[in-house]
Formats: structure tokens, C-alpha cells, sequence
């Protein structure tokens, strides 16, 4: 019998990923499987997290050992990651269109190549690098200056108004998620806008449409899937980011922001600071319930890219 | 032509001449190389600055040893050193009961004694020394104390004239020696709290709006520094850059009812108390010891060791390391412990160390 080998090879290499994706996934269900059964559902909605007294006796709870005390409720993290990843993609996305478009159409093509080539740079900056600028300029910036004012201007809207606070917080996470994937939105886009057939565009050029109609008639509506494909891209690193995050967000726990300057935590970034703390608890728990915080941010990773791909099919079938 | 090919071949020989010479240099090190022990030490981000300290100088003096220092936190330290992936667990926390009956052969050794300062940052008044209080402290971290010129603080500050603004409680968010000893005074000073909240290396703090977490001792200076009307508790081995930034330093309350610095002579007053409590395995908190001048947050900074290593040439090298470290002429000589504001093992605790230095095997 002749063996296939190119096919098996294909075969082989094509199905590491699903099978990795799907090994982790298993990993992390066994692995915090204790965690789960003693949290149970309220884990995702109570805001109480609490390692217990780690220098007390382990007791026993519902069959499982635990540190007296441990309680492990994660809304308050699951809220901060949302609100911090969909504020930056609010704030990204505009800016990443518009940078995409001056890139490719509004310039003359000797300068829009090294221009790009910078934004091509800005995508491959290491997130820590972000996070030390969030941390050295824009924390004191914002806390002392920009925070109050738009604090005052906006005393009208809700969310907007209140306390100032002092920097470290829920926009300042934001923004510095929003300029890590600014560059990684607009190096996609900016292809796609000069993929678009020419014709199309001469045609509504002809038609007596400004350039702002024509991007917005024309180039926009043939770039739908690209930006939902991307978008999501972005919204993965955003939901992912740990060291940034963690060096500007002012680190809460256990209470929710009451206004969009309001320290807040991600789950990505807990899991960092937490672990070195869960490893001192003799019963194990504390990790485990760290694996569970991973599991769900798994999750709710691959359910926004399954919707993604959801908003991908449709715009194609319309 | 000719003349070009002897040059040529008088620098190949030349080159080959060296490369044999290093080689043979080499073979000359190999069997020295192939002894040297490599020993890593990982853990408390406190201790990683006098580690920095000694390493180099220890290994100039032995050549044999090789030691690689990481700077990771006090919880990886002593998972670490309970794994066997590190030797030395540097931690400045020590391992709880729970802990220590599961891995019995565990050992915390103390190395040196470390401060905590409580500092803040309230315009106009960081270069008075306000004084507080463990209750009052406990007030502010529990969000029953919510601005400066609250009555509880006032009643310590006769005469101050306080800010009427809401206090910003800073704390660490990574598991650290620091909120260890900081939640041990509060727990020590206020039932209250010890009832809510209790002490650990990570505890859950009561949410106080607007109140901010921290990554290390760094972050925490970085933190009060850009939050006026913040309060924060700092590692002494950083006093440098919290006076650099100008911060406002406490006065604490200690045992007897006096307000007292975080001096190194104070420290030493509190060590005092402290020493001959100190068991045999010397895990204890030296936090609010009795004596009219002693500072109430001091703590031990611990080596955490396997008693049962793999090689005795790895056990004869660390055992070794290990007393140079608390050895008054070695690493807890003046010139390294001052340079990190720690304070140097007292004799007793030194002996008691040496005894659990000496069942490494």
C-alpha cells in the first residue's frame, strides 16, 4: 500500500490548530472543573472576589477544600473588559478609517509609501511599550488635565460627568488600547481602499460626487466585510491585552466604574496580577478559579469571532 | 605574489596558532567550568535589590558558584523553592501552617529586616510627618474614612490644617509581602478589620470608589505621585524615589501609644522586642511590637529553602552562600544593608538562622 504522504502531511499540519484550540479548551474545563463546581453560575455576576484567609486552616466546603472565607465572583471583570474593548473600538475605528483613506487616496503615492510603512511600524510595537507610555504620560495627563475638563464640559451626560478621578481608569484603557490597534485596523483597510477597482470610483467621480461622497457611496459599502473581519481582529487584541491594560487601569476589584474615568480590571490583566497570590493558597483553589477567569475569557473570545463570522456571511448573502 | 602567499600563510598560522591557544585555554577551564554550581534565586521584588548586592561580589569571592537572580514576587518565590525549580525562594512573607504541613521540609530563613513606610501625597503638607493610625488607616482602606479633614484624623493632627478632600486609597494588586504586613497592622490594631478583611499577601479590599491598585513597590510610587490626596504603603528599600518625588512620609502609632518614623533606629527598637520571641523556625510577624520607639510595620525578609537538595555539592553551596548572607562581616555587612534601608539580623536571630542553615542536606 503506497502511503499518501503529501496528503498526510497536509492533513497533519491543517488540523493542529482546531485540535490545539480545542485541547486548550478541555485543559482549562478539567483543569478549574473543582473551581466551576464550587462557583457554580454566580461566579460570572456576583462582584466578590476574595482568596480567603490564606494563612488560616483549609475547610471544607460542599466537598471542596478551600481557604476559609474564599468567595470568587468575577462581574466586575467581565464588565471591565467589555466596556474597555468596545470604548476603544468606538474611539479606533473612525480614526483607523480615516487614516486608511488619507493613506491610500488622499496623498500623492511618494509619500503615502513611507507614511505606511510607519503605520505598519506602530502595529508591531510590543503592548508593554504602550502600557509605559500610558503609565509615565497619559495617566498624570489625563488625571490632572484633560479628565476634569471633559468632566465639567459633559457635567450633562451620564457616565461622562461625576468625578474625575486620577487617570488611571476605564478611558485611559481605552485609549491606549484603541492607538495599539488603531495601526493594525488601518494596515488591512488601507489595502482593501487601494484594491477597489478604480472604475468604480472614476465612475462616481464622473457622476458629480465630491471624494467624501465617493468614499463614503462607493469604497465604503465594498470594504463592509473586510471592516467586520478586521474590527474583530482588534477587538480579540483588545479583549486579550494584559500588560497594558494592567499598567493604566487602576486596577478595581470588586466594584464597578460609575463613570467612564473609574478605575476598572480585565480578566486578562487579573489573571496576571492575581497569580502570584493564588499560588500561595495550599488548596489550590485560587488557581483553579484563575484558569476558570481564563476559560471564560476563551469563551467569550470565540463566541465574538463566531458572531463575527456570522456578520461576515450575512453581509456576503445581502 | 610570493611575498603575498608567505604573508598570507604567516597570519593563517598566526590565526591558527590562537585558535588552538583558546582552545587549549578552554580545555584548561572545562574542568573548573563543568564544577561550578549554578543556584537561581527568584521571588520578592523587596529583596531583589540587595540580592543585587551580593551576588556579584559573592561570586568574585567564589568562583565556583553561579547565581542567578529573578525578581518575581514573594508567591512565586515559594512556589518556586517548593517546586525545586529555584534554590533560594526569596520571599517577605513567611509560609503559612497550612502551607508548611504540606512540604515539611521547607525551611523560612530570615536573611535581614525590612520597614514599611506609609506615605501620601496632599499638597502643601508632604513635608510635615502627619501622624496616623492603625484604626484610622483601617478607617481609610474600609472606606469608612473618606476625606482628609475627617474628625478621626484630625483628633491625631491637632493644628494641621487639613484638606477637605476625598482620600485615594492605593494598594497592591499582585500578591505581595508588603500587603502582608501592611493588613497584619491593620488586622492588629482594628478587630474590625481583622473580622472583615484579615491579613494576607492579597486580601479583598472593601471597594472604596476611586481607590486604585498597583503592580509592585514601583507602581505604587508612580501611583501616589500622580494622585494628589492619595495614601500609599511603600517598601523602604524605595525611599529613594518616594523623596525624590517629594511624597508626605507618616508617623505611625505604635504599641505603647507614640507616634514614631520609619527610622532604622526605630526599626532596631522593634526588632529588639521581637528577637526573643522568635521560634525555632522562625516564622513570625514582628508587626506592632511593644516598646515605647518601636515602628510598628517591620518584618523578616526570608530566604525560603529546601532542606533535602538533589546534590550535596548544590547543598554545600547554598549552606555556604546562605551564612555569608547573615553574616555581619558578609551580606548583612553595613555597606549593603544601608544601601537598601534595610536593618541588619540581629545576633539571636542570626544563631537561629545558622541552626536552620545547617540541616540543609
Amino acid at each position: 500500500m503506497k502511503i499518501p504522504v503529501f496528503r498526510t502531511a497536509l492533513v497533519a499540519t491543517a488540523s493542529f490548530l482546531p485540535i490545539s484550540l480545542l485541547l486548550l479548551i478541555i485543559f482549562l474545563a478539567v483543569y478549574s472543573w473543582p473551581a466551576i463546581q464550587y462557583n457554580q453560575f454566580h461566579f460570572l455576576w456576583t462582584n466578590d472576589w476574595n482568596l480567603g484567609n490564606l494563612y488560616g486552616n483549609p475547610v471544607s466546603v460542599n466537598g471542596h477544600q478551600i481557604m476559609p472565607g474564599a468567595k470568587y465572583g468575577i462581574w466586575f471583570l467581565v464588565v471591565g473588559t467589555i466596556a474597555s474593548s468596545v470604548l476603544a473600538m468606538l474611539i479606533a475605528m473612525p480614526i483607523a478609517i480615516g487614516a486608511a483613506y488619507f493613506l491610500s487616496e488622499g496623498i500623492r503615492k511618494t509619500w503615502s509609501g513611507p507614511l505606511s510603512l510607519f503605520v505598519d511600524l506602530l502595529a508591531a510595537i510590543p503592548s508593554v511599550v504602550y502600557g509605559l507610555w500610558g503609565y509615565a504620560l497619559l495617566v498624570p495627563l489625563f488625571g490632572h488635565t484633560i479628565f476634569p475638563f471633559l468632566a465639567k464640559t459633559f457635567s450633562f451626560i451620564p457616565f461622562l460627568n461625576g468625578e474625575a478621578g486620577s487617570g488611571y481608569g476605564l478611558l485611559t484603557s481605552a485609549f491606549v488600547l484603541a492607538v495599539m490597534i488603531i495601526p493594525l485596523i488601518s494596515a488591512t483597510l488601507r489595502e482593501s481602499i487601494q484594491m477597489t477597482e478604480p472604475a468604480l470610483k472614476e465612475a462616481g467621480l464622473s457622476l458629480g460626487l465630491n471624494r467624501l461622497e465617493v468614499f463614503w457611496h462607493i469604497v465604503l459599502p465594498k470594504l463592509r466585510t473586510v471592516l467586520i473581519g478586521v474590527g474583530i481582529l482588534a477587538l480579540g487584541r483588545a479583549l486579550g491585552e494584559t500588560m497594558a491594560v494592567l499598567m493604566v487601569s487602576g486596577n478595581a476589584l470588586n466594584y464597578l466604574p460609575n463613570n467612564i474615568y473609574a478605575p476598572i480590571s480585565t480578566m486578562a490583566a487579573f489573571i496576571a496580577s492575581q497569580l502570584d497570590s493564588a499560588l500561595q493558597d495550599p488548596t489550590n483553589m485560587a488557581v483553579e478559579a484563575l484558569s476558570e477567569i481564563a476559560l471564560v475569557l476563551l469563551l467569550i473570545t470565540v463566541v465574538v469571532n463566531i458572531a463575527a463570522r456570522m456578520m461576515l456571511w450575512m453581509a456576503k448573502v445581502r | 605574489m610570493l611575498y603575498r602567499l608567505k604573508k598570507e600563510l604567516s597570519r593563517s598560522v598566526k590565526g591558527a596558532v590562537m585558535v588552538s591557544a583558546l582552545g587549549l585555554a578552554g580545555i584548561y577551564a572545562m574542568p573548573a567550568s563543568a564544577a561550578t554550581i549554578s543556584l537561581l534565586e527568584t521571588g520578592s521584588t523587596l529583596l531583589y535589590p540587595l540580592f543585587n548586592l551580593w551576588v556579584p561580589v559573592y561570586t568574585k569571592m567564589n568562583p565556583g558558584v553561579q547565581i542567578t537572580t529573578q525578581g518575581t514576587g514573594s508567591g512565586t518565590g515559594i512556589a518556586e523553592a517548593i517546586s525545586g525549580v529555584a534554590q533560594i525562594g526569596a520571599s517577605d512573607a513567611y509560609m503559612s501552617d497550612a502551607q508548611i504541613k504540606m512540604h515539611q521540609n521547607i525551611l523560612n530563613i530570615p536573611l535581614a529586616i525590612s520597614i514599611q513606610m506609609i506615605n501620601y501625597n496632599l499638597p502643601g503638607l508632604n513635608n510635615k510627618h502627619l501622624k496616623l493610625s492603625g484604626p484610622v488607616l483601617a478607617g481609610i482602606y474600609s472606606g469608612k474614612i473618606t476625606n482628609w479633614d475627617d474628625a478621626a484624623i484630625a483628633k491625631l493632627n491637632p493644628g494641621v490644617k487639613l484638606p477637605n478632600h476625598k482620600i485615594v486609597p492605593i494598594h497592591r494588586t499582585d500578591g505581595s509581602g508588603d500587603t502582608f504586613i501592611f493588613t497584619t497592622y491593620l488586622s492588629d490594631t482594628t478587630p474590625a478589620w481583622s473580622k472583615s478583611v484579615g491579613y494576607s499577601t492579597t486580601v479583598s479590599w472593601p471597594a472604596v470608589p476611586g481607590g486604585i491598585g498597583a503592580e509592585g513597590n514601583p507602581g505604587m510610587v508612580q501611583a501616589l505621585k500622580t494622585t494628589p490626596y492619595g495614601v500609599a504603603y511603600i517598601g523602604i528599600s524605595w525611599k529613594k524615589p518616594v523623596e525624590e518625588a517629594k511624597l508626605g512620609l507618616a508617623m505611625l502609632e505604635n504599641r505603647a501609644g507614640n507616634f514614631v518614623l520609619p527610622t532604622v533606629e526605630n526599626a532596631k527598637a522593634a526588632a529588639g522586642e521581637m528577637v526573643s520571641k522568635t521560634p525555632a523556625d522562625e516564622r513570625i510577624s514582628l508587626v506592632f511590637a511593644p516598646g515605647a520607639k518601636s515602628y510598628p510595620i517591620i518584618n523578616y525578609e526570608y530566604a525560603i529553602v529546601s532542606k533535602t537538595q538533589a546534590k550535596p555539592e548544590v547543598a554545600a553551596a547554598m549552606k555556604k552562600f546562605l551564612n555569608w548572607a547573615i553574616d555581619p562581616k558578609g551580606g548583612n555587612a553595613p555597606h549593603f544593608i544601608t544601601a537598601v534601608n534595610f536593618v541588619p539580623l540581629p545576633d539571636s536571630a542570626a544563631e537561629l538562622s545558622r541552626k536552620q542553615i545547617a540541616e540543609i542536606h
